[in-house]
């Protein structure tokens, strides 16, 4: 068993050890994802700031008067912010449609979907530890994280309920799809959807953007990397799954050499059992 | 500025329905739907008093409309002259507005995915024309012009003569079609097509009565989470090594 020279749960770290996993920097997102993360953004952004202008019965009205004026003095007319809402709107879903036909096998099948934000009882548990951490009321040490924590795990489930719903209620909206009753409820569930994505935002953006602790997950937003010692310290089910790949890629690479080495008739031992020392700077 | 209203002659008008086709071609109104119509009351009284009515309906453009803060996007709005007017650039066809006209003066034109009504020929209006239902009348029953101008027939009609609001006990939000002629014919008209009072939709009850509120409160509890927390990293401090 290859895997069974890396550990199944976090150790305290030597020195040595932790300055060079921060040293060494391991891939967090595909560059699609950090493309598409930022594109996601811009359009929330413009989304929530046109759609926000757009509501003006004094019924359920939530922007004050000036802030509808200063966005109707920005486009000039509420008919054309309208107009501008619905075209991001369109080329966000059309966007995310591409994302869920071409990246269906490697996001969005059930298994990876349940595998990187299904909750189990570590992430109960942290939860827990995390609040309470927070507010500067517990000094417990975090469970063990997969790829994604389980906040990060609780707002994505959270955005994959939402998100199409909002593209639907959308699109009934723009397209006058199954009549005015639909239209209607399609208004309300549109205000609600986003309202609850809006309200996990806030947690999120904290997160990402301001919490110190995080501060890794921030940049690998930009360029996809973490170092070792964050992801050790912070995802530790993940950083032991890419230990794992790790180890079978050299174990692979042996075999290949050993092959090679057997075809040219070469008696001399490349010394399988040395995999562990194997060249260090791979990842 | 001019205030438009209409005065309807309810003795002249003979319930030929000219007004309503003129309607329907000058602004393509599919069937089923109408920007005005003229309805009849049906006999009523005793023999040999009998009295019988035409109730031309149409948008009220009234003062104080309630179809205005229906509309969730502004769609539907008031002029400065008074005609309640319906931006389609704006409207996506919600039906708010349809059940908040006490009147029934709104229709959904389901060929557009939009709602439509009378705006007075607001387009003719501007050009110096009247609106296409008036000049058709044949009996000429319906007479347009300015309340602000003193020398108008429908000035006369309203502060000199009795022409008269459809306005109910329950209803009464300054409507500017008035009705001229016996007083029996409005009063007949009045019971027969009484206003309705303004409905919301089940969805806008649902969003203003509580939906609002709960992610209101969602959003404010969130917000209020990470500021604990921020305040918190503020107040500690942040350190050269994290952990």
């Amino acid at each position: 068993m290859a895997s069974s020279t890396i550990e199944v749960a976090p150790l305290p770290l030597t020195v040595e050890r932790a300055e060079a996993m921060a040293q060494r920097q391991i891939k967090k997102h595909h560059v699609a994802i950090v493309l598409l993360h930022w594109f996601n953004a811009t359009s929330w952004l413009l989304e929530l700031s046109t759609g926000a202008g757009l509501i003006v019965s004094p019924y359920y009205r939530f922007a004050p008067v000036w802030y509808l004026q200063v966005m109707e003095g920005i486009f000039g007319s509420r008919a054309n912010m309208l107009r501008f809402h619905i075209a991001v709107g369109l080329t966000w879903i059309t966007v995310f449609l591409v994302y869920a036909i071409f990246g269906f096998r490697n996001y969005l099948r059930i298994e990876v979907v349940q595998h990187e934000i299904g909750l189990d009882n570590d992430d109960v548990e942290w939860l827990k530890v995390r609040t309470l951490r927070l507010l500067g009321k517990s000094q417990d040490v975090l469970p063990p994280q997969g790829v994604y924590n389980a906040g990060q795990k609780m707002f994505a489930l959270l955005v994959y309920g939402a998100v199409p719903l909002i593209m639907l209620t959308g699109l009934i909206m723009t397209f006058h799809w199954f009549g005015t009753a639909i239209v209607a409820w399609a208004m309300v569930l549109h205000f609600f959807t986003v309202g609850m994505v809006v309200s996990g935002l806030m947690i999120h953006i904290y997160m990402g953007a301001v919490f110190p602790e995080e501060k890794p997950a921030f940049y690998s937003m930009i360029t996809g990397m973490v170092n070792e010692l964050y992801a050790y310290q912070h995802h530790f089910k993940w950083w032991r799954e890419v230990k794992v790949q790790e180890q079978a890629w050299r174990e692979r690479i042996i075999e290949q050499e050993k092959l090679r080495a057997g075809a040219a008739g070469e008696p001399k031992e490349p010394a399988p059992s040395e995999s562990p020392s194997v060249p260090k700077e791979r990842l | 500025m001019p205030r438009y209203a209409m005065v309807i002659d309810q003795e002249r008008c003979v319930g030929c329905q000219s007004c309503t086709v003129a309607c329907k071609s000058e602004w393509d109104v599919p069937n089923g739907g109408a920007r005005t119509k003229v309805r009849q009351t049906g006999t009523a009284g005793q023999f040999p008093k009998l009295t019988n009515s035409f109730y031309v309906s149409q948008c009220n453009h009234c003062d104080r409309p309630t179809c205005v803060p229906a509309c969730p996007t502004g769609a539907t709005y008031q002029e400065a002259s008074g005609i309640v007017r319906v931006n389609r650039d704006l409207c996506i066809g919600c039906g708010s507005c349809v059940a908040a006209c006490p009147y029934g003066a709104r229709y959904i034109n389901a060929s557009l995915g939009k709602v439509d009504k009378c705006d007075f020929c607001a387009s003719r209006v501007e050009k110096g024309l009247q609106p296409t239902c008036v000049t058709t009348c044949p009996g000429h029953a319906k007479i347009f012009g300015d309340l602000e101008d003193r020398s108008s027939d429908v000035f006369r009609l309203v502060y000199r003569e009795t022409a008269r609001r459809m306005e109910s006990s329950t209803v009464a939000i300054g409507p500017n079609v008035y009705y001229a002629g016996k007083p029996e014919h409005a009063e007949l008209a009045l019971a027969s097509f009484a206003p309705v009072p303004p409905r919301l939709i089940a969805p806008t009850t649902v969003w203003r009565s509580f939906l609002n509120k709960f992610v209101y409160l969602a959003v404010g509890a969130t917000f209020l989470g990470q500021a604990v927390a921020f305040f918190h990293q503020l107040s500690s401090g942040e350190k050269q090594f994290e952990e």
